[in-house]
C-alpha cells in the first residue's frame, strides 16, 4: 500500500521519551517520604526473611540453659528467652515465617479473588450472584472462629495420618509436621482472605467493562478472554496493588494472631505471634521477650500500611489532592 | 469523486427497530430504520443527540448496552444478516470486515497498553500475524493515518498523545484489517475545529485509497458536506430524509432537514439576525406521538401528520432522494 501520509502538526514533542504509567507512578511514590520509609522497611524485612538464617549469630532452636532470660546485650541483641534461645535469631527467623505465610496466603487469596471477582463482574448474571453469595457467606463468618474450627477439626486427623504414614514407610518426610502447620494456616487464612479481593475486583470490572475502550475492543472482534485479560484486569490492577500491599501486612497480623491463639504455626518454629504469646506470660519480669517480636510486628504492619497508602496515591494521582 | 456503482449494497438495513427497557416497560428508540450503504459509498447519518444514530450503528455489530435490544428488522452485510449470525462469525466481522471509530478518542484507547500493542491485537487475532509482522503493519498503519515518527510512537501510551493523534490511532485500529466498511461514530466531536477538518480530510483520503465504504455519524451537517456521497437524516429513530449530498443541500425537503440547514450560521447572514433554531425538543422514548414524530415541532403539520406515520417515499423527479413527509410529498405532487 503506497499512501502519502497526511501532514499535520504533532502536539507531542518528538524527542520526549515515552513515560510509562508505572514509571510515572514510581516517580510519585518516591516523592512520598512515608511511602519510601515503608518501602525501605519492607525491603529490609524481605531481605532478612530471605537471608536471615545466614545472618543470625545463633541458631533459633539452640538452647543455652545457662543463659536463660537474659536482658539484651551485645552477645544477645534482644536477650534470650526462658530456654536460653537467642531472641534476635528467633525474631529474624520469625520474619521468614511471617513473609512466607503472608506471601503465600495473599497469593492464593488474590488468585481466587481476582479470578472469581473478574469473572463475576464481567459475565454478571447467575455466576455473579453465586460468587457474591459465597463472598457474603464467607465474610459473615467470624474469621478467627472459622480458622479455629478448621485447625481444630483437621489438624488431629492429618497429623495422625502423617504419623501412620511414617510408621508404615519410615520416610522422615512424614515427621515434618511443620508442613501440616503451614498447609492448614495457609489454607484457612486464604479461605477467609479472598472475599475482599473478589469484591474489589468485581467492583472495578463493573465500572471498567462499560468504558469506551472495552466497547472499542469488542468492536475489534476480540474474544472475551482477551478483553478480560488485556483490557479489564490490567486496568483494575491499581487498587488491587494497594489492597495487596495492605493485605500482606494484615496477613502478618493475622498469622501472629493465630499463632498467639495457638492455632497458627506451632512451636518450636518461631513466629512473631507465638513469641508474643510466650512473652506475654512473663512480661512483667522480662519485657524484652514481649517487646522484641511485638515491635517488629508493629513495624512491619506500619511499613506495609504506609507503602499501601503511598501506592494508592501514586497509582491514583487524581485521588491524592 | 466518482459516483458509486449501483449494485447490491454492501450494507442493507431494513426495518431496524430498537427498544430500551424502562421501568414503565419497553420504549422504542429506533423505529424501523431503512439504510443502505453501497460499495465504496460514504454515507452521512445526521441527527441530533438521542435520535438513535449511534445505537443503530452499534446494533449492527451487536454492541448495544444491556438494557437496549434489537426488536426487529434485518441488517444484511455482504449478504449475511449481522443481527442473526453466530457469535464467532460476528467476531470475524467486528474489526475484520467492519471497522469502528468511536466518538471519544480520550477514553476509547486502553490506557495501560502501548498504542502499538493495541494496534497489533486485531492483526494477530484476525489476520493470524506473528508479532513482528503485526508490528510492521502497525507502523505502516500509523504512517497511513499521518502520525509522525511511527517507529517511535508505537511504544507510546495513549496519555502521551494529543486528542487528534489518538483519534488517528483509533482510525488506524479501525482500518487495521482492511475493513470493507468503516463506521465512524462522531469521530470529531471531541476534537478542536482545526483537528476536525484534518480528520475529515484524512478519512476522505483513506476512503478513496482503500476503496472502502464509510458511514459517518454526526450531528454536524456542515462538517461532512464535502466528505459524504449521501446523507440520511435521522429524527427520533426514523430516517426522515435520505438524499445525495448535493441534492440535500440544494433541495432539502423534510421540514426537519430544512430546519437543520437553516440553523447552520452563515457568514453572509446579517449581523443582527438571530440564529435560526427548531423550537421544542424531540420526543422522549416511550412518549412518541401517534403520527409523524416531528409533527409536534413542525410548523407545516396538518391533521394527517398527527394521525399517521409517513413512509419514506421517493421525491418526484429526483434520483435517489427520499423523504418521509406528507406535506412535502403533496406539495411536490401538486408542483409536478
Amino acid at each position: 500500500m503506497t499512501i502519502t501520509p497526511v501532514n499535520l502538526s504533532s502536539s507531542v514533542a518528538d524527542d520526549e521519551p515515552p513515560v510509562s504509567l508505572w514509571r510515572d507512578a514510581w516517580h510519585r511514590l518516591v516523592r512520598n517520604k512515608l511511602a519510601v520509609a515503608g518501602l525501605a522497611v519492607v525491603v529490609l524485612l524481605a531481605f532478612v526473611a530471605v537471608f536471615g538464617p545466614w545472618l543470625t549469630p545463633y541458631d533459633f532452636l539452640t538452647q543455652d540453659l545457662n543463659a536463660r532470660n537474659q536482658a539484651p546485650s551485645l552477645a544477645h541483641l534482644f536477650g534470650t528467652d526462658d530456654l536460653g534461645r537467642d531472641v534476635f535469631s528467633r525474631v529474624v527467623y520469625g520474619t521468614r515465617t511471617a513473609f512466607v505465610v503472608a506471601i503465600v496466603v495473599t497469593t492464593i487469596a488474590v488468585a481466587i479473588g481476582v479470578t472469581l471477582g473478574a469473572m463475576a463482574g464481567f459475565f454478571g448474571g447467575l455466576f455473579d450472584r453465586t460468587v457474591m453469595w459465597f463472598t457474603d457467606m464467607t465474610m459473615s463468618v467470624p474469621n478467627l472462629l472459622l480458622v479455629v474450627v478448621i485447625n481444630a477439626s483437621l489438624k488431629t486427623p492429618i497429623t495422625a495420618w502423617m504419623e501412620a504414614r511414617y510408621q508404615a514407610t519410615l520416610n522422615p518426610f512424614y515427621r515434618e509436621t511443620i508442613w501440616v502447620d503451614f498447609l492448614l494456616v495457609f489454607g484457612s487464612m486464604a479461605l477467609i482472605s479472598w472475599p475482599p479481593y473478589a469484591r474489589l475486583v468485581r467492583a472495578q470490572v463493573l465500572s471498567i467493562r462499560g468504558r469506551p475502550y472495552v466497547t472499542a475492543a469488542r468492536a475489534l472482534g476480540l474474544t472475551n478472554r482477551l478483553i478480560l485479560m488485556r483490557y479489564i484486569v490490567p486496568n483494575a490492577i491499581g487498587p488491587l496493588i494497594v489492597s495487596v500491599s495492605a493485605g500482606l501486612g494484615t496477613a502478618m497480623v493475622l498469622e501472629s494472631a493465630f499463632s498467639f491463639l495457638g492455632v497458627g504455626v506451632n512451636p518450636p518454629t518461631p513466629s512473631w505471634g507465638n513469641m508474643i504469646s510466650d512473652g506475654l506470660r512473663v512480661w512483667q519480669h522480662y519485657p524484652h521477650l514481649l517487646a522484641a517480636p511485638a515491635a517488629v510486628l508493629g513495624l512491619a504492619t506500619v511499613a506495609f500500611s504506609f507503602l499501601g497508602d503511598g501506592l494508592n496515591d501514586a497509582l491514583n494521582p487524581r485521588g491524592s489532592k | 469523486m466518482t459516483a458509486p456503482e449501483i449494485q447490491k449494497p454492501l450494507l442493507d438495513v431494513r426495518g431496524l427497530t430498537i427498544e430500551i427497557e424502562t421501568r414503565r416497560g419497553p420504549a422504542v428508540i429506533v423505529d424501523g430504520i431503512n439504510l443502505t450503504v453501497g460499495k465504496g459509498e460514504t454515507v452521512g447519518v445526521v441527527g441530533e443527540s438521542g435520535c438513535g444514530k449511534s445505537l443503530t450503528m452499534l446494533s449492527l455489530v451487536r454492541l448495544l448496552p444491556n438494557k437496549i435490544k434489537v426488536k426487529g428488522g434485518t441488517a444484511e452485510f455482504a449478504g449475511r444478516d449481522l443481527l442473526r449470525m453466530s457469535k464467532s462469525e460476528l467476531r470475524q466481522v467486528r474489526g475484520g470486515k467492519i471497522g469502528f471509530v468511536f466518538q471519544d478518542p480520550m477514553t476509547s484507547l486502553n490506557p495501560v497498553m502501548r498504542i502499538g500493542d493495541q494496534l497489533c491485537e486485531p492483526l494477530i487475532y484476525h489476520r493470524s500475524m506473528n508479532k513482528a509482522e503485526a508490528r510492521t503493519r502497525a507502523i505502516e498503519l500509523l504512517r497511513l493515518v499521518g502520525i509522525p515518527g511511527p517507529e517511535q510512537r508505537i511504544t507510546a501510551y495513549p496519555h502521551e498523545l494529543s486528542g487528534g493523534m489518538r483519534q488517528r490511532v483509533m482510525i488506524a485500529m479501525g482500518l487495521a484489517c482492511d475493513p470493507e466498511l468503516l463506521i465512524a461514530d462522531e469521530p470529531t466531536t471531541a476534537l478542536d475545529v482545526t483537528i476536525q477538518a484534518q480528520i475529515v480530510d484524512l478519512v476522505k483520503d483513506l476512503r478513496k485509497k482503500l476503496n472502502m465504504s464509510v458511514v459517518w455519524i454526526t450531528h454536524d451537517l456542515a462538517l461532512i458536506a464535502g466528505l459524504v456521497d449521501r446523507v440520511a437524516v435521522l429524527y427520533a429513530g426514523t430516517v426522515v430524509e435520505d438524499a445525495p449530498v448535493g441534492e440535500l443541500f440544494a433541495r432539502p425537503t423534510h421540514p426537519y432537514t430544512r430546519g437543520l440547514l437553516a440553523s447552520i450560521p452563515k457568514l453572509s447572514d446579517e449581523r443582527a439576525s438571530r440564529l435560526s433554531s427548531i423550537g421544542g425538543t424531540p420526543p422522549e422514548p416511550g412518549r412518541r406521538p401517534k403520527g409523524c414524530p416531528f409533527a409536534p415541532r413542525c410548523a407545516l403539520a396538518e391533521a394527517v401528520c398527527h394521525e399517521r406515520v409517513p413512509a419514506l417515499e421517493p421525491v418526484v423527479g429526483s434520483n435517489g432522494h427520499r423523504v418521509a413527509c406528507f406535506v412535502a410529498q403533496r406539495q411536490m405532487m401538486e408542483a409536478a
